[in-house]
């Protein structure tokens, strides 16, 4: 049975093996004979001049830092943003889910504040954060050459992206826990607090993670524009505005396949860790 | 919750459950009021299998989560004799979702023993223990879904009797499964009940399960749910379909639920 599936399915696999390599190739053939024929670097660099500057991640651009440098800087941020907005997502979504109070009180001011895209926060953010980084926040009166570049109205930013998703997936899910479970747990004998730890959690699992796949997709998406406030002088979206500036479009180009390559590996990280944990999900039996 | 002390103690077997002049009625989605139990009266005796047969819909769900403790009745009480609380020794067994999907076999088997804090090493030895005695020996890891519906409610039996109950409630169990599979669990569940002497009350609106299972069937009609007739059956076990006594009763019974439809 299975010998005889193989070959069908690599077959059947054929567009997703040309979609992962003749597609891309194509496309960067085309782009490296229009960029020639264009022949204006300085607006259509040609595939060697991009791949030149990816090749070099350690190159230092305008006494800025280097592509791999202001990456790491962002994805700093990022992670420390979405860890903020998840901790505090997920808390708050399930005490909404579970107590009706709490999420008749929450809820009306949620569905305001959750259309309003994240960067409408941005002038809001500096003006109430300024420039205080982290450094500041933990006392350094010095400043640390990591922690200052950890501004945190961007901080507040990204978390602002990362928090609704979360908070309404997690929601839905603790609502969305059949009450047979529930029941069954009861009669099984477990007390409010063992319905909580091992039935409602683990029930809204699966939602809970949908809400941080899409919660750090949002937040490396922010990302870029929350590098463009005023007085950031770092991170890849930092890096790219400022190369833009310069008609250093090699950079540019450079910088934004780094943007979405890590935002691809984000998403199909996530993916590969909910996969244990989702595999019962939508059968329930 | 006093066990009775009215005549009823024709027999020696005291008194497990004592439903007396129970009505619950629900207000439908159309808003009108629906009387899904009336003044229902039900006695079973220690080591009872009390089967409960009529049509889907009657009430018979609703008279299970009352006496399993899931909602209140509107007038009447439900008196369980001494030492029988719920969350502690009586088990229910759903028709659906009776599994955490969630957990493997063993985790769910595992579930009301690890709630009342037993060590990981002797809950996981009871559960296989319990596992081989519902013929599911080998599935250990598996999730609900990766387990056939009869396998399922095999794992759901065992997780019920991991908390050793004296009073188990099944409700139309085995509804979803096919008739082959159906007839092993039945036989499983005989044998369960003969080795354990648990009490047990099951519903099904199969009256040839009803028949097969119980040492009482009580035929319950629709609209509002009440007990119309009961059966003592004595035929012995395993018992034999194609007897005469069988099917006389199953003639009776479907009489019996048929004179209610009119």
């Amino acid at each position: 049975m299975n010998n005889e599936e193989m070959p069908s399915r690599q077959i059947r696999d054929w567009p997703k093996l040309l979609g992962w390599i003749a597609v891309p190739a194509v496309l960067l053939v085309v782009w490296q004979l229009s960029a020639m024929h264009v022949n204006k670097p300085y607006i259509f660099p040609p595939v060697s001049h991009v791949f030149g500057q990816l090749a070099h991640p350690l190159r230092d651009h305008y006494a800025c830092g280097s592509l791999l440098g202001n990456t790491l800087i962002s994805l700093l941020r990022v992670l420390l943003g979405f860890l903020l907005a998840a901790v505090i997502g997920i808390a708050l979504g399930v005490l909404m889910g579970a107590v009706r109070t709490i999420r008749g009180l929450v809820e009306p001011t949620i569905e305001v504040l959750r259309p309003l895209c994240p960067i409408a926060w941005l002038p809001f953010a500096i003006v109430v954060f300024k420039l205080n980084s982290l450094a500041g926040l933990l006392g350094m009166k010095y400043g640390h050459p990591i922690l200052d570049q950890i501004k945190l109205g961007m901080i507040f930013v990204i978390f602002v992206g990362g928090f609704f998703p979360v908070l309404t997936n997690t929601l839905d899910g603790v609502v969305g826990v059949r009450r047979n479970y529930l029941l069954l747990a009861q009669t099984l004998g477990a007390n409010r607090r063992q319905v909580f730890l091992h039935v409602l959690l683990p029930a809204s699992m699966p939602m809970i993670l949908t809400g941080l796949r899409q919660g750090i997709g949002l937040c490396w998406f922010v990302i870029i524009a929350a590098e463009m406030m005023t007085g950031a002088d770092s991170g890849i979206g930092y890096l790219l505005m400022y190369a833009a500036d310069n008609a250093a479009m090699d950079i540019v180009i450079a910088a934004m396949m780094i943007i979405g390559g890590i935002g691809a590996s984000l998403a199909f990280a996530m993916r590969q860790i909910m996969a244990g944990t989702m595999q019962w999900q939508g059968k329930e039996v | 919750m006093k066990a009775p002390t009215r005549g009823y103690d024709l027999e020696e077997k005291p008194v497990a459950l004592d439903v007396r002049g129970v009505s619950k009625t629900f207000r439908s989605e159309a808003g009108k009021n629906v009387t899904a139990l009336q003044n229902v009266n039900l006695i079973v005796q220690q080591g009872d299998f009390v089967t409960l047969v009529g049509a889907t819909g009657c009430g018979k769900t609703t008279l299970l989560n009352l006496i399993a403790g899931l909602d209140t009745p509107d007038t009447g009480s439900v008196n369980l004799s001494d030492g029988l609380r719920f969350g502690d020794n009586i088990a229910y067994v759903f028709q659906h979702y009776t599994l955490f999907p969630w957990r493997t076999a063993l985790g769910n088997v595992a579930f009301a023993l690890q709630m009342c804090g037993m060590p990981r090493r002797q809950r996981k030895r009871k559960a296989d223990e319990l596992l081989r005695k519902v013929g599911l020996a080998g599935f250990e890891n598996a999730y609900p879904h990766e387990l056939s519906g009869g396998m399922r409610q095999r794992a759901a039996i065992a997780q019920a009797l991991a908390m050793q109950p004296k009073l188990l409630l099944m409700d139309e169990p085995f509804g979803a499964v096919d008739d082959s599979t159906r007839s092993e669990l039945q036989q499983m569940l005989t044998n369960l009940w003969q080795e354990n002497h648990t009490t047990i009350l099951f519903v099904t609106h199969n009256i040839d399960e009803a028949i097969v299972l119980g040492s009482r069937v009580l035929v319950f009609t629709e609209r509002p749910g009440r007990i119309v007739r009961e059966f003592n059956i004595d035929l012995p076990r395993p018992r034999n379909r194609m007897t005469q006594e069988f099917t006389d009763l199953f003639v009776q019974i479907r009489q019996s639920l048929s004179e209610q439809l009119d």
